[in-house]
């Protein structure tokens, strides 16, 4: 957890809260709209990959995540038994190509990684930024650009204008393990040299958390995926808004373990199986996500 | 509001409850083991096992539950051991809740009086059955409110098994809030649902405290409990009730319960026909050269003392010189450093190799070689009935029937004058009826000999006689072989063959009552007698 926590390991998340009623309701309209998109048959080139990677077939693998990004993986408000999102449909489109069924652990975001590397889960499909760091600890392969938000409060009234010096003397809302979090605590050095009060953090364990902090005055700012700041000013559009998009040089990533290299390779065939059948474009669409997010896999791997 | 009776009544979060109740029950059950064996453990006579025991209660005490949790569900599967979540949830939850409530088990035991301890071994019960009988039962009432502490709060803890992907309740409640922005009516309906259940252990913790309650008398009383001012009434009845002896026998007037005085005061003469007789009988105690030191302290120098069956011998002595310790070394309560002991002709205190005996072969001991005692401070087992004190005894030490020992202890309770409280509890009764039931309960076991070890300097003066009175019929009528430690120089006079003298552990002088009493040799046995004269003539009035 700790070495998530110190690093700049970067995610997204989206989030949102707060809004009550207006929240709700697009949720129920959102789920109304997509279902009938989410049925995909098998890409053809999967039974192939099937007869590679036989090994996987008739599994059922546990998927570790942060349900806290709605968009992304969160419960369905409908059924809170069931997961939804883009990463959930994802991944269920990876095992059915792959022939494994997914359940889910429910954990922290800062224990995604831990939870995969002790063997408690087999894979980690959670909106989650892969970094030079974070792949010490798991292998990852890369599915989606990266674009930020910068939440504030409506009227933006500390003049906030991204992640520099505009931040000094305010409060900054992230959670724990988040990439933000260290391209928040180098603007110290900088606000010092500019003679003006250092930013301060404030850690929390989802996004629910970040928005709320917020809402209730107590911090100023909450930089995050895009996707997740733009629902969280709709949920609440009288009292938060956008201050500007800034692009982060990362990817988001699935994360498997370090001494699965087969699994690895199988998922990013899998993945190339599913993006090649215009099922990730779907998705994309399916959940209301900027297509600009689209990406040819990669492996991250470090030793 | 609408939205809060949604989220309190939806099965999403209800079924959360199911795991935040599996992981409480896991952790409190868990705990309960690992707490008894740690609690055995610090108690234990060998301190490898209370030193390890210490050490585990720093570590696990010293350390969040946060930090337990995620060790166990995420460093476990590093040496093979990969419990599911809710079972990493529950095994940390009970590493973490078993030294505070081994801590409770302890200050449980250590706060039942020591005297009902030592009077549960002089009636020669094992330790094994002193737990089970006489510590445990009180120990346990006493615990009940910290236990139902120790729920509550593992039930609160259960919801850090949140961080460890186990769907409790907090865990669910933050998924919804996250999906639905719902955030504050999820979780004041969550919040209501702990209060609820918190609220479940509070009234169960009532229900157990009151089917414990020795002092529950009707059954509108078991509902009674839950109205507010009951604990005052509560308080007020203890009070009333422990009044309710005293009022009932004024001091003055001879009480209905006290055994009619003896019709016909033994002469001068009958005792000292009585002394002459029993020098002629076997020996039924011998103490022989028996020394013992506290420290640098010499209690017992060199003690000589035989008593022959049937006789009553007065051990008289200022404060602090060996009386008691005598009679305990008599009884094996106490062990000592060189000299003999026997009983009835066989020797206390050794295997037949020569080895100390373990605590329950002492008890095994004492149990066969038949010694009664009757202590000061009467120290009755409180959680039982004055017929319970001297039947139960009888039922697990002698292994009699209940029948049998309920009809022998209503035999002895009539004998002390007490068949008419029979079933009060130790605290509903007065000093001087506690120290009959005592004697009851001493000679229960028909002992060869009965110690008793200053049976009334712990009684209010008007309740002295009703005690001597019952000694005094046991040794002129029953012809009980007898050591009693005794201020009451009178009372020694009447009922004594013998009296010795003891001082600074020794026996300075012994010989029969009557002439030592009235003409001491050893000029420390005169100014004792005069001084013990001057002080307690009030309570002389035997």
């Amino acid at each position: 957890m700790h070495k998530r926590l110190s690093t700049e390991a970067r995610t997204r998340q989206s989030a949102v809260i707060a809004g009550l009623r207006h929240a709700m309701l697009g949720a129920f309209l959102l789920a109304g709209i997509l279902a009938p998109i989410s049925a995909h048959a098998a890409p053809a080139g999967c039974a192939a990959l099937q007869a590679k990677y036989p090994d996987f077939k008739g599994k059922t693998l546990v998927n570790a995540i942060n349900p806290h990004t709605p968009g992304y993986e969160a419960i369905d408000p409908k059924d809170p038994n069931k997961y939804v999102g883009f990463d959930i449909d994802l991944g269920e489109q990876i095992g059915e190509c792959l022939g494994f069924k997914l359940t889910y652990k429910a954990v922290t975001f800062a224990a995604l990684l831990t939870t995969l590397s002790s063997g408690q889960a087999d894979i980690v499909i959670s909106d989650i930024y892969a970094t030079e760091e974070r792949a010490k600890a798991a292998d990852f392969i890369t599915y989606s650009k990266v674009f930020d938000g910068v939440l504030v409060a409506k009227g933006n009234p500390k003049k906030i204008t991204g992640i520099n010096t505009s931040m000094c003397g305010a409060a900054a809302a992230e959670n724990t393990g988040f990439v933000e979090v260290p391209l928040v605590q180098a603007l110290i050095p900088e606000c010092k040299a500019a003679g003006k009060p250092e930013p301060t953090l404030q850690l929390y364990d989802n996004n629910a958390n970040c928005i709320q902090a917020i809402l209730a005055g107590r911090a100023d700012t909450y930089v995050n995926d895009v996707n997740t700041v733009d629902q969280a000013v709709k949920a609440n559009p009288d009292k938060l808004e956008k201050a500007i998009a800034v692009t982060i040089p990362y990817s988001v990533g699935i994360a498997v373990p370090k001494n699965k290299p087969e699994f690895r390779d199988a998922v990013l065939a899998a993945l190339i199986e599913v993006q090649k059948a215009g099922i990730h474009m779907d998705l994309l669409k399916k959940w209301q996500l900027d297509v600009n997010n689209f990406k040819e896999p990669d492996i991250l791997s470090v030793k | 509001m609408s939205l809060f009776v949604h989220y309190l009544s939806l099965p999403y979060l209800i079924e959360g409850i199911w795991f935040t109740v599996v992981v409480t029950a896991l952790g409190l059950a868990g705990g309960l083991i690992l707490g008894l064996v740690l609690a055995a453990m610090q108690l234990s006579r060998f301190w490898m096992l209370a030193a390890l025991a210490r050490g585990y209660t720093v570590i696990f005490r010293g350390t969040p539950l946060i930090l337990q949790m995620v060790f166990a569900y995420d460093a476990l599967p590093q040496i093979g051991l990969k419990l599911s979540a809710i079972g990493a949830a529950g095994l940390a939850l009970a590493a973490n809740e078993a030294p505070f409530i081994a801590e409770m088990l302890r200050a449980g035991v250590l706060g039942v009086d020591r005297g009902q301890v030592l009077a549960g071994q002089a009636l020669g019960m094992t330790p094994a059955l002193l737990m089970r009988r006489i510590i445990a039962p009180q120990a346990i009432r006493t615990m009940i409110p910290a236990f139902g502490n120790e729920t509550v709060s593992a039930l609160k803890n259960s919801s850090l098994a949140s961080v460890i992907s186990v769907q409790e309740l907090t865990l669910r409640s933050t998924q919804l809030a996250s999906s639905t922005f719902d955030f504050f009516s999820i979780f004041f309906a969550s919040g209501l649902i702990y209060l609820v259940l918190t609220a479940g252990v509070s009234v169960i913790q009532l229900f157990v405290e009151r089917a414990l309650d020795l002092d529950r008398t009707t059954p509108q009383g078991r509902l009674a409990i839950f109205l507010p001012w009951r604990r005052v009434d509560l308080a007020t009845k203890l009070k009333l009730a422990e009044q309710a002896p005293a009022a009932a026998e004024p001091p003055q007037s001879p009480s209905p319960d006290v055994p009619a005085p003896s019709p016909r005061p033994a002469s001068r003469g009958d005792r000292a026909k009585h002394s002459a007789m029993v020098q002629r009988n076997n020996v039924a105690v011998e103490v022989t050269d028996l020394r013992k030191k506290y420290g640098t302290q010499t209690v017992l120098n060199g003690v000589d003392l035989t008593v022959r069956v049937g006789e009553v011998v007065a051990l008289l002595g200022p404060s602090g010189s060996g009386k008691s310790t005598l009679l305990r070394c008599i009884n094996h309560l106490e062990n000592w450093d060189s000299g003999m002991v026997r009983v009835g002709g066989r020797r206390l205190g050794h295997r037949d190799d020569g080895k100390p005996l373990s605590p329950r072969e002492i008890a095994n001991e004492r149990a066969s070689v038949g010694v009664g005692m009757v202590f000061q401070q009467f120290n009755l087992f409180s959680h039982l009935t004055a017929r319970e004190n001297v039947a139960g005894p009888l039922r697990w030490v002698h292994g009699m029937t209940r029948v049998d020992a309920d009809r022998r202890a209503r035999e002895l309770l009539e004998r002390v004058g007490l068949s008419h409280r029979a079933d009060a509890l130790p605290r509903h009764l007065s000093g001087g009826q506690q120290q009959r039931v005592a004697i009851a309960r001493a000679l229960a076991p028909n002992p060869s000999v009965l110690l008793l070890d200053e049976p009334t300097s712990a009684l209010d003066p008007e309740l002295v006689n009703e005690v001597l009175e019952v000694i005094r019929r046991l040794a002129i009528d029953d012809g009980l072989t007898m050591i009693i430690s005794t201020h009451q120089v009178r009372f020694a006079d009447e009922v004594a063959d013998r009296v010795a003298f003891l001082s600074h552990g020794s026996i300075l002088e012994e010989g029969p009552a009557h002439e030592i009493l009235t003409n001491p040799r050893h000029p420390a046995t005169a100014r004792f007698l005069s001084v013990v004269d001057a002080d307690k003539s009030p309570e002389q009035t035997a």
